[in-house]
């Protein structure tokens, strides 16, 4: 927990210097988040191309706008993800095919992505103990809960979306989302308190 | 629609916001309240920290030329005005001229040592283009107060351009040491100067006819370059 306090501080302190042009500073910062950053990207566009561009276009809007980065509002790992991920997404929305996607190995694949990779090869990176905790409540939720939210926020797609992807009605697929991110406030919330 | 007394509501919208399930009027009509309402903004960020370390889980470092694209894109390469090289990864450029330049400069001077008559060499350079083949030889012969200049045969230039010698210090400034007039041997003023100790390096650049228009520096490319070598 300490370590990881120490590592946001870290980002924190890094971003902070990029607002002020550091450029050694903003190199240390992407050394720092790329791997996660870029895996991310790669889960949402599925190219290693189309993910090598938005991290680029990611990270050119992290230089500019680190000035205006409310430390207050969100770590610096979110506050970056979120950008990336409005990179991916408009190059995802730019592309002519779609994804396809299939449910059933979707949600095997996140299972195994949610893996704590503490448990693997040391040279993986560490999760921040947020993704650890969200790894384990989202774990705890009935797999249709956890696949619907999954795909929504992965591949950007809309209730109705979801509802198409799962062949399921859109009231259904509403519900579940809507009891699934309930079910994660409680249960985060709770590991916060213990 | 008025939230401002459902917090649930709220909640959930929230919610729906940050996982991308609002969309179209309901998502733009938020993003209205989210500009006036800071507890909504909050709530927001509560939902980002729960939902958005969900992109930790799958880390891949990217390709090593990624980094190299960001730079290029915020021009952090194009900091430095093109033809000032020697500032553009200076250890690289030392390193190659000292093995490169420096050993060629060496044969290259007792070679033109023994064709001028009885010169006194004090210093030379072999200017090299940027696939290292040499395209110059400078030499300062202190006797006669002059640098000779030759140009080797391969080198073609345009008959509307001027090569322009330059003296490079240190410190990165340029002085001129004169013009080629016909791009294939001069005989220069020797400028003790103009080549003193703080020099470091000398380079050719193409100019306008008679020379660069600014005194103090090249308008043209850098062609030639070359470690400036003591004797």
């Amino acid at each position: 927990m300490t370590k990881d306090l120490d590592n946001t501080d870290a980002l924190r302190r890094l971003v902070a210097a990029v607002a002020l042009g550091d450029r050694a500073a903003f190199r240390r910062l992407y050394d720092a988040t790329a791997a996660k950053l870029f895996g991310f990207a790669l889960r949402i566009l599925r190219k290693d191309e189309l993910a090598e561009e938005a991290l680029q276009d990611a990270f050119v809007s992290i230089w500019h706008a680190a000035a205006g980065y409310q430390p207050h509002l969100a770590a610096p790992l979110t506050w970056m993800t979120t950008i990336v991920r409005n990179k991916a997404l408009d190059m995802l929305r730019r592309q002519d095919d779609a994804v396809e996607l299939d449910a059933q190995q979707f949600d095997a694949d996140m299972l195994l992505a949610m893996q704590d990779p503490a448990a693997g090869p040391p040279d993986r990176m560490q999760m921040t103990d947020e993704a650890r905790a969200l790894a384990h409540c989202m774990e705890a939720l009935e797999g249709r809960q956890r696949q619907a939210i999954g795909m929504a926020y992965f591949h950007d797609l809309s209730h109705s979306e979801v509802a198409a992807q799962l062949s399921l009605p859109i009231g259904t697929v509403k519900t579940w989302i809507r009891r699934g991110l309930d079910k994660l406030k409680t249960c985060l919330s709770k590991r916060e308190a213990a | 629609m008025n939230i401002e007394d459902n917090p649930l509501l709220r909640d959930k919208l929230a919610a729906e916001y940050v996982l991308g399930t609002l969309r179209g009027g309901a998502r733009r009509r938020f993003e209205r309240w989210l500009a006036t309402d800071a507890a909504l903004r909050s709530a927001v960020a509560g939902w980002q920290a729960r939902i958005v370390p969900m992109a930790e889980w799958s880390a891949v470092p990217p390709p090593a030329r990624t980094w190299a694209g960001i730079e290029r894109r915020l021009g952090f390469a194009r900091a430095v005005p093109a033809w000032q090289f020697w500032r553009i990864d200076g250890a690289r450029l030392w390193g190659s001229l000292a093995v490169g330049g420096g050993v060629a400069a060496v044969v290259l001077a007792v070679v033109l040592a023994g064709r001028v008559q009885e010169p006194q060499l004090q210093q030379v350079a072999t200017l090299l283009d940027d696939q290292a083949q040499t395209a110059l030889v400078v030499a300062a012969d202190a006797r006669r107060a002059r640098i000779d200049v030759r140009v080797a045969d391969n080198v073609k230039v345009p008959d509307d351009r001027t090569l322009q010698l330059w003296a490079i210090t240190a410190a990165g400034k340029t002085r001129s040491l004169g013009i080629l007039p016909d791009n294939r041997h001069a005989s220069l003023r020797l400028d003790q100067r103009a080549v003193g100790p703080d020099v470091v390096l000398l380079a050719i650049s193409l100019e306008p006819k008679g020379g660069s228009p600014d005194p103090n520096a090249p308008t043209g490319p850098v062609l030639y370059k070359g470690a400036w070598v003591k004797l």
